[in-house]
């Protein structure tokens, strides 16, 4: 018998079977194990429940870490309309509640705004807005400051066509004639306010809104909302008060920003404290004159900003605190002020109570005096009615509606407790909402709805919910450190926001703050935890010891298969930014 | 963080590891950074049953299954097999985990290491025979309880240094790692692949299951064990250049301890005790690397 | 070519010619010599294979249970303690399939530290699933070794070797050995059925639940039914190219025998003189020499004894608390037979222990004049000690 091949052997002999496995274990579908369940769920960052306009801050960090500065700056115009004016004058209750600083150091988001504004400006960008269709409603505008123009913006994006009535020369309001050019200077609001034009809003200048006015608009409008704001300074209500040397604050800042220049040689003395007051004594000092600011309470209570506050005193300007102006006289072409001494009687949170301490007195004898201790609304009807039937009053905007004729809105400085840019804003989107909610669906649809577009727990509201976007899907839970994996954060100092020296700054007007590159400004954005935001880390998909977190093509990047998932929750932990959810498994 | 991973997977869901096992978020990490030209050999370990159960396999490499003593003598065998067929490019690799490593094992990796046999050895050390069901090794933990340390009985020896005693081989490459710090395993793998001769990895790989902690911190527990000292990552070149790759802050070792259930019975004095020997060993391995404190 | 070799020789000489690829083995008397010399044929060339000096005999199976999973035909050498280590992967190497051959020296087990001669080791590894061959002389070691790979590699199971310390491994004989060109004719390159490859992964040795594990081992018992049949076509082509062949089992005289030893190993040699002598005598003594003692070659055993009227086992080994190995095998291969003899067991050579003609004379004698076995096991040659506890 000839000899058998190996082959013809191994054939005779086969191994039926043995211990060697060619089979995957995919049939095996663990995620029966599981009584906890993943998710990917977006949460609000606090930062973004803190922007009195709701913008999506997180996001346009993220946005701007990836060097998406167009999509950032429109992420931030579907809010706001004015990220270069705010990013240069809003006081930035962003940055106090972020949760980087309890990290090491808050993220510039101010710095960051007003980069984005300043690259859509050099790069000369024309912003893709979203726009619902057109509505047959008309809605009027009173007065184009921050409030009126804000206004005018949303409800153009909600399909309504707009005409603001301005009684000045140019529109801006407090914008225009209140804030000096160091702080805002003219090209940056133009460019803003021609953008809101640009969008089809109509700004008729020259247009004072009278009573009269009011009566014409009722044929033309459905709606007209009133934002006249503060434009007169309170009165001090002191002996010697209607002399001469005695000048009303906001009108010498309007008469800066006209052009002129008002005298202020020798020295000023300006009574307030607040940002208005800090403005008037900056300007003077610019103008060559000195200034010395008489406050009532101490330094830590002013309200003005308190960064605004160290540059005044670096560029010269004085601070007495804890003075209260009693009585004005006049000697010899200048103004004597008599000062009652005030003393701290207690503390009302962190802000100081006083009273005056005894008889104690002093006096300054100044060449003049400045008013600055507070504004309100220039006439009567500027301010919403006390009482009425036919009132909804909303956070930031106070709605009347009469039978017959145009409804009417009331928003900006006469409703807002913070009298800021920003609130402003936030009254314009408001009103814009609650008149859009009133024409489609009636009154009594507007809280309802207004409740459903919050970001995080309010008041501050988000237009892109309130149109239906992406945004509204996510947790109104605001995230808080505590809930952050900062494991994945290294210490890194913020940016510090260049400015001119002081020499240079009391040379002029120009403006302090400077640009800052790009580099430095994604370097910025990266810091930014992106508090509940998927910023697609893949920090779930390289941790899931089960093969379960598939890479996609959705917008999320990647979704769980839950074939497989056994709900052992690492994913959700190692999330350094907390946009996963673990609940649980219901079967 | 950034690290280049490959977007392959090496392995197949449906594995039977406990949820939050860091055995496989080990495994996952380093079939990842050596790719599909290798062979393992798998010592009984955890991995020889959460690989899956005849005929299925979660992984899709070539695996031989071998007798809990047997890493680093069946390895020799399959790179000596490889080298007779003209094989240069295929990696053989050794998967153990602590007692194939520490204990029954150390017999055959010494003497694999010793002949300097060219493979990689990977442990991954979860602190006791954990696929028996958390029986104490020389790898568990000074303070820890297992199940032939319960009690009052808890281990009361030190572990063992198993990178000490392979450098002292002089061991071409030796590395620890953690699960919790990928871009440094996988910077490690990618080392230890392209150098020829026996090359050893301890990564450390946290069970939820065995430690008495909840799935969901496995990671967090081992970034926890490197940020303590109680874990340090470092490399040991030829037996004689030591390279710490990360100086942490040296939190405390308290927090460590206190969330782990398998170090409940522990008190302050205990704990003093600890941190006395983890700061020991980390000046011990400063002067090693010529740095000092 | 005709060399005088000595079994360890031999052993290399057939190793050499099977052009095994891995050779991983644990020094250990009197198996060392095997060891060195296949070091010095790997060193200089005459062997083109890598030689593993692992740090024990454990690691040595391991080592080649790695190497044969990746496909080339693998070696190793034991005796004694190290066969004892090995246990647990010898289970390991049969349950994985894999045509491992080995050259087990028989050696005492200790304690008593013994490198003598005594067949206990290599039989108590008798469950463990390992064809296993008892050689007589160098040139049975050499043939034999040759051949083992062939039928190991055709039905998929390790193979073991065994000869005697001393009497083989180190006793100098006149042996044919084999060319290279007629082992490759017999014995072509080894393919592996499966093997550990990148391009073609898979998984060996995986968790096996009751639900398979019966099969496979009953796979396992089938191919031991195979080899059996197997063997004897390969001795076939092994004597068309070598012409020389042994058979599962040797009858010598066994026709008209009334007595008939069986023997193993050396012992058969020393036998063979005894029978000559007796017969010379006018006693009818027979030899049945077991050659193959796994897969036990049941039918050729009966029909070996079917005329015997009595059957005298003679096992240089012992299984405690029941009999000599090989009689326990003989009697229970015996038991279902239609008709068989009474089967006495001796107990002789024990630790190296000289069986000498003498010894078996008296176990000639002794069996004769019994009617039946006084007892299970009869041990020969055992002193009154004197010293000790």
């Amino acid at each position: 018998m000839a000899q058998k091949s190996q082959a013809q052997l191994k054939a005779e002999n086969p191994i039926h079977i043995m211990p060697r496995s060619t089979q995957s274990t995919e049939a095996n579908k663990t995620g029966s194990w599981r009584y906890l369940r993943p998710r990917y769920e977006e949460k609000t960052a606090p930062c973004s429940a803190a922007c009195p306009a709701g913008e999506d801050i997180g996001k346009i960090e993220m946005l701007t870490a990836q060097g998406l500065f167009k999509e950032a700056w429109e992420t931030i115009l579907r809010e706001n309309p004015f990220p270069g004016v705010c990013g240069r004058v809003c006081f930035h209750p962003c940055e106090g509640a972020c949760n980087r600083r309890e990290f090491d150091d808050p993220i510039a988001i101010h710095s960051l705004e007003r980069f984005l504004a300043d690259t859509a400006e050099r790069d000369d960008l024309k912003p893709l807005i979203e726009r619902l269709p057109s509505r047959p409603e008309k809605v009027a505008i009173a007065g184009a400051g921050p409030s009126g123009l804000a206004a005018a913006w949303f409800l153009t994006q909600l399909g309504y066509a707009c005409d603001v009535f301005e009684a000045s020369a140019e529109a801006g309001g407090i914008l225009r004639w209140g804030i000096p050019l160091y702080r805002l200077p003219l090209n940056a609001l133009r460019r803003e306010i021609a953008q809101i034009e640009a969008q089809g809003v109509r700004i008729l200048t020259g247009k004072p809104v009278t009573t009269d006015l009011l009566t014409d608009l009722k044929s033309g409008y459905q709606a007209i909302y009133l934002a006249c704001g503060h434009g007169r300074t309170t009165e001090l209500c002191i002996p010697g008060e209607s002399l001469a040397g005695v000048q009303d604050g906001l009108a010498f800042l309007s008469k800066v920003r006209a052009g002129d220049t008002p005298a202020c040689q020798g020295t000023s003395a300006i009574i307030g404290g607040g940002n208005t007051a800090v403005d008037v004594a900056r300007s003077i000092v610019r103008l060559g004159g000195r200034a010395v600011i008489l406050y009532r309470r101490r330094r830590q209570d002013m309200p003005a900003f308190g960064d605004e506050v160290q540059m005044a005193l670096d560029e010269g300007v004085e601070l007495v605190e804890l003075v209260a102006p009693a009585q004005i006289e006049s000697a010899d072409g200048r103004c004597r002020v008599v000062l009652r001494a005030m003393k701290v009687a207690g503390e009302d949170g962190s802000r100081a109570r006083v009273e005056p301490d005894g008889d104690k007195t002093s006096e300054v004898i100044v060449d003049r005096l400045f008013k600055a201790t507070g504004a309100e609304a220039a006439e009567g009807w500027y301010n919403p009615p006390a009482l009425a039937s036919s009132i909804l009053t909303l956070s930031h905007c106070t709605l009347e509606k009469k039978n017959g004729g145009p409804v009417k809105i009331y928003g900006g400085d006469v409703t807002n407790d913070i009298k800021s840019v920003v609130h402003a804003v936030a009254s314009g989107k408001q009103a814009a909402m609650a008149l859009d909610m009133l024409f489609r669906e009636g009154p009594d649809a507007i809280l309802p709805k207004l409740d459903g577009c919050t970001v995080g727990n309010g008041p501050s509201l988000s237009m892109e919910i309130y149109m239906g976007g992406e945004r509204r899907l996510r947790n109104p839970h605001v995230v808080s450190y505590s809930e952050i994996n900062a494991d994945y954060f290294r210490y890194s100092p913020r940016m510090s926001q260049p400015r001119l020296v002081r020499e240079e700054r009391v040379r002029s007007f120009a403006e302090i703050d400077l640009r800052v590159s790009g580099n430095i400004a994604m370097r910025e954005a990266e810091r930014c935890f992106n508090c509940g935001l998927c910023n697609q880390c893949d920090n779930c998909h390289l941790f899931c010891p089960d093969i379960s977190v598939i890479h996609d093509q959705s917008a999320q990047g990647r979704h769980i298969n839950y074939d497989y998932c056994k709900g052992c929750g690492l994913c959700v932990v190692e999330c350094p930014r907390n946009a996963m959810t673990l609940e649980e498994e219901i079967r | 963080m950034e690290i280049e991973l490959t977007e392959r997977e090496f392995m197949y869901p449906g594995h039977v590891g406990c949820p939050g096992c860091g055995a496989a978020i080990a495994m996952r990490f380093v079939l990842k950074a050596l790719g599909e030209k290798m062979i393992m050999v798998m010592p009984a370990c955890c991995w020889s049953v959460i690989a899956g159960p005849y005929p299925t396999s979660t992984l899709k490499i070539p695996v031989i299954h071998s007798a809990f003593e047997t890493g680093g003598a069946t390895a020799s065998g399959v790179r000596a097999a490889l080298d007779m067929k003209g094989d240069t490019e295929t990696t053989v690799v050794t998967w153990a985990g602590d007692g194939g490593t520490f204990d029954i094992g150390f017999q055959a990796l010494s003497g694999a290491v010793e002949r300097n046999e060219d493979f990689i050895y990977v442990c991954y050390d979860n602190e006791a025979y954990m696929n028996t069901g958390i029986q104490r090794s020389s790898s568990t933990p000074y303070g820890a309880w297992t199940t032939t340390t319960p009690g009052k009985d808890w281990k009361k020896m030190r572990k063992k240094n198993i990178v000490e005693a392979l450098a002292a081989h002089r061991i071409p490459y030796a590395a620890t790692a953690s699960i919790s710090h990928p871009e440094d395993l996988i910077g490690k793998v990618r080392k230890a692949k392209s150098i020829k001769g026996s090359r050893f990895l301890h990564i450390f790989a946290s069970c939820p299951t065995g430690w008495k902690i909840p799935s969901e911190m496995a990671v967090k527990i081992a970034r926890m064990a490197v940020q303590t000292n109680i874990f340090p990552l470092y490399e040991v070149e030829d037996g004689l250049h030591y390279t710490i790759n990360l100086k942490p802050k040296r939190f405390p070792v308290r927090e460590y301890f206190k969330i782990q259930g398998r170090f409940q019975h522990l008190t302050d004095q205990d704990l003093e005790v600890i941190q006395k020997m983890v700061d020991e060993d980390w000046e011990l391995l400063l002067r090693k690397a010529g740095e000092h404190a | 070519m005709k060399q005088v070799l000595e079994g360890s020789q031999a052993v290399a000489e057939a190793v050499r010619l099977a052009r095994v690829q891995v050779v991983s083995a644990y020094p250990i008397t009197p198996q060392t010599h095997i060891v060195e010399t296949l070091s010095d044929y790997c060193a200089t060339g005459k062997m083109n294979a890598k030689f593993l000096r692992v740090e024990s005999e454990h690691s040595c199976m391991a080592a080649l249970i790695g190497a044969q999973s990746a496909g080339v035909r693998t070696f190793t050498a034991t005796s004694g303690q190290g066969l004892a280590l090995m246990h647990e992967l010898l289970h390991w190497a049969s349950g994985a399939r894999l045509p491992i051959v080995m050259a087990e020296v028989n050696r005492a087990l200790a304690p008593g530290w013994n490198i003598w001669v005594d067949q206990t080791d290599s039989l108590a590894q008798r469950d463990t699933g390992w064809i296993q061959f008892y050689c007589e002389d160098s040139q049975e070691v050499i043939d034999t070794t040759l051949l083992a790979y062939k039928l190991a590699e055709s039905v998929a199971l390790p193979v073991m070797v065994v000869l005697d310390a001393f009497f083989l491994s180190h006793t100098y004989e006149p042996v044919d050995v084999p060319e290279q060109e007629e082992a490759d004719r017999f014995l072509p390159p080894y393919e592996a059925r499966f093997e550990l490859d990148p391009k073609n992964p898979c998984t060996f040795g995986p968790l096996v639940p009751p639900a398979v594990y019966m099969e496979m081992r009953h796979d396992m018992a089938a191919a031991m039914d195979t080899a059996l049949a197997n063997f004897a076509q390969i001795e076939d082509d092994y004597e068309r190219i070598f012409g020389r062949r042994y058979g599962a089992v040797e009858a010598i005289a066994c026709d008209d025998a009334e007595i008939v030893f069986v023997t193993s190993g050396t012992i058969t040699s020393t036998a063979r003189l005894v029978l000559q002598n007796l017969r010379s005598r006018g006693e009818k003594l027979g030899i049945l020499k077991i050659k193959l003692f796994r897969p036990f070659p049941v039918e050729e055993i009966r029909k070996a004894l079917k005329g015997a009227k009595k059957i005298a086992v003679i096992d240089r080994n012992f299984s405690f608390g029941a009999s000599g190995i090989f009689a326990q095998e003989v009697r229970a291969a015996l038991c279902n037979a239609p008709v068989h003899a009474p089967v006495f067991g001796y107990i002789a050579g024990i630790g190296g222990r000289d069986v000498t003609p003498e010894v078996l004379e008296e176990i000639y004698w002794k069996t004769k004049n019994s009617a039946a076995p006084e007892r299970e096991s009869v041990w020969i040659g055992l002193q009154e000690v004197r010293h000790g506890n």
